[in-house]
């Protein structure tokens, strides 16, 4: 039978628990408000990008640029792992650093070595602990990533491809579905695809003749690199968004394990309450009897 | 009422200024470019500079500090796509004051150095030519 004061004791241990898990999930919750504001605060400014890639790409038919070019050999690549500064997320980041253990795996099975950018204190833990020593590393951006932190990112794999030292770029991080759906992917940053490039449909609007200052190649030059930037800037705040999303569904679930564990906890006590009084009766009532009989 | 054309400054973090104006004159990498309405599609590079727009029969002019970018002119209507960008009258000139010491703090310290472990001076050369423009921008203020 167990003890009602060690019941009493975990019940109170639970309670404080869930107080915990119960706050988490709301400061999550309306992180994630805020985060998803500013991807769409983003949007503008990446379709604007689009628009004005698509059209410069039509005037430069088959743009040669050092990154557009696929390299003839890989041996060399370079993966940026983006993971959340703290824990209790769930399989937030489990998720990145198994996709990014299988790509490193994938990738050295065919003889090609892979360098990795780790984002995040998670990142950079495990892979230490891992013995894997990454290039470059970035804790406490996370949370509010700025398109300074992207650009820095990206400034180091641009310099490297363009300077023929790496074959390719990969990036790795939680994409955001919604609130409560988060998927880990893997996406090519360099060489850039040529299909982004393509414009998708509407020829009305792109049928215009566009001038170009300096040339059409020279602006393309300048907006490839930038191309990247904003897609590792739109990686870094997508993994913010699904980090306090992943966090949020959790925490939730923490908090309602930790209510039905109250609830089991404390039906228990009352039956061990019970049977203690029960016990307590029939001591008095055999005593009373004993008694009597004497 | 003069014909106008629609300006939209936008940075990867937010959308800094729309608004219909007459003429827009912007930093290009060859020099300034001006506006008008009715221009021809057209793509460009901007380098880090000033940027302004006028309004109002061109009574009213409103500076921005542009951290370089590109610009596309298409039908009356002028996207901006800058780095960065700030109103004259939000520059924080302070901060903008603090930044540019360390700036030129980090060349100095640079320019010592052997040719190779110039690490980052690009980068660094760019914050400081970011912050004199911000702080010349804001020199502006009406």
């Amino acid at each position: 039978m167990p003890n009602l004061r060690d019941i009493k004791q975990r019940i109170v241990s639970v309670q404080s628990t869930s107080q915990i898990t119960r706050t988490m999930e709301m400061v999550a919750t309306a992180k994630i408000k805020k985060a998803q504001e500013r991807i769409e605060s983003a949007r503008p400014y990446a379709f604007a990008m689009m628009e004005v890639l698509q059209n410069v790409a039509r005037y430069v038919q088959g743009a040669s640029h050092p990154l557009l070019e696929e390299h003839p050999e890989r041996q060399r690549i370079v993966v940026v792992t983006i993971t959340s500064d703290r824990g209790l997320c769930g399989a937030f980041n489990s998720n990145i650093l198994r996709i990014t253990e299988e790509l490193v795996r994938d990738e050295a099975a065919e003889g090609v070595s892979a360098d990795i950018i780790a984002v995040g204190k998670k990142a950079i833990g495990y892979l230490r602990y891992r013995g894997i020593e990454p290039v470059a590393a970035y804790r406490d951006i996370s949370d509010k990533p700025t398109f300074a932190d992207a650009r820095s990112i990206a400034a180091s794999i641009i310099g490297r491809y363009g300077a023929g030292e790496i074959d390719a770029a990969y990036i790795v991080f939680n994409r955001f579905k919604n609130v409560a759906e988060q998927k880990a992917e893997t996406y090519q940053l360099l060489p850039v695809e040529r299909r982004v490039m393509e414009s998708d449909g509407d020829e009305n609007s792109l049928r215009a003749e566009y001038l170009f200052e300096p040339t059409a190649a020279e602006v393309l030059e300048h907006l490839l690199p930038t191309y990247v930037e904003t897609l590792v800037y739109r990686a870094l705040m997508e993994s913010a968004a699904s980090e306090h999303g992943a966090r949020r569904t959790a925490m939730k679930s923490a908090s309602d394990n930790a209510s039905e564990m109250i609830t089991t906890l404390t039906r228990s006590y009352n039956r061990a309450r019970q049977a203690a009084i029960t016990t307590e009766i029939a001591e008095i009532v055999g005593g009373a009897a004993a008694l009597e009989e004497a | 009422m003069a014909r106008t054309l629609l300006c939209e400054i936008v940075t990867p973090e937010r959308i800094v200024y729309t608004n219909e104006v007459e003429m827009v004159i912007a930093p290009t990498l060859d020099g300034e470019i001006g506006i008008l309405p009715l221009h021809a599609p057209l793509v460009t590079v901007l380098r880090a500079g000033e940027l302004r727009v006028r309004y109002n029969d061109n009574k009213d002019v409103e500076w921005f500090a542009i951290s370089g970018g590109y610009l596309q002119v298409h039908e009356d209507k002028v996207i901006v796509l800058a780095d960065a960008a700030e109103h004259s009258s939000r520059v924080d000139v302070e901060r903008a004051r603090t930044a540019k010491e360390f700036a030129e703090q980090r060349m100095a310290e640079m320019k010592d150095k052997p040719l190779a472990e110039r690490e980052g001076i690009d980068e660094c050369e760019a914050d400081l030519k970011w912050c004199e423009i911000q702080l010349q921008v804001a020199e502006r203020r009406s």
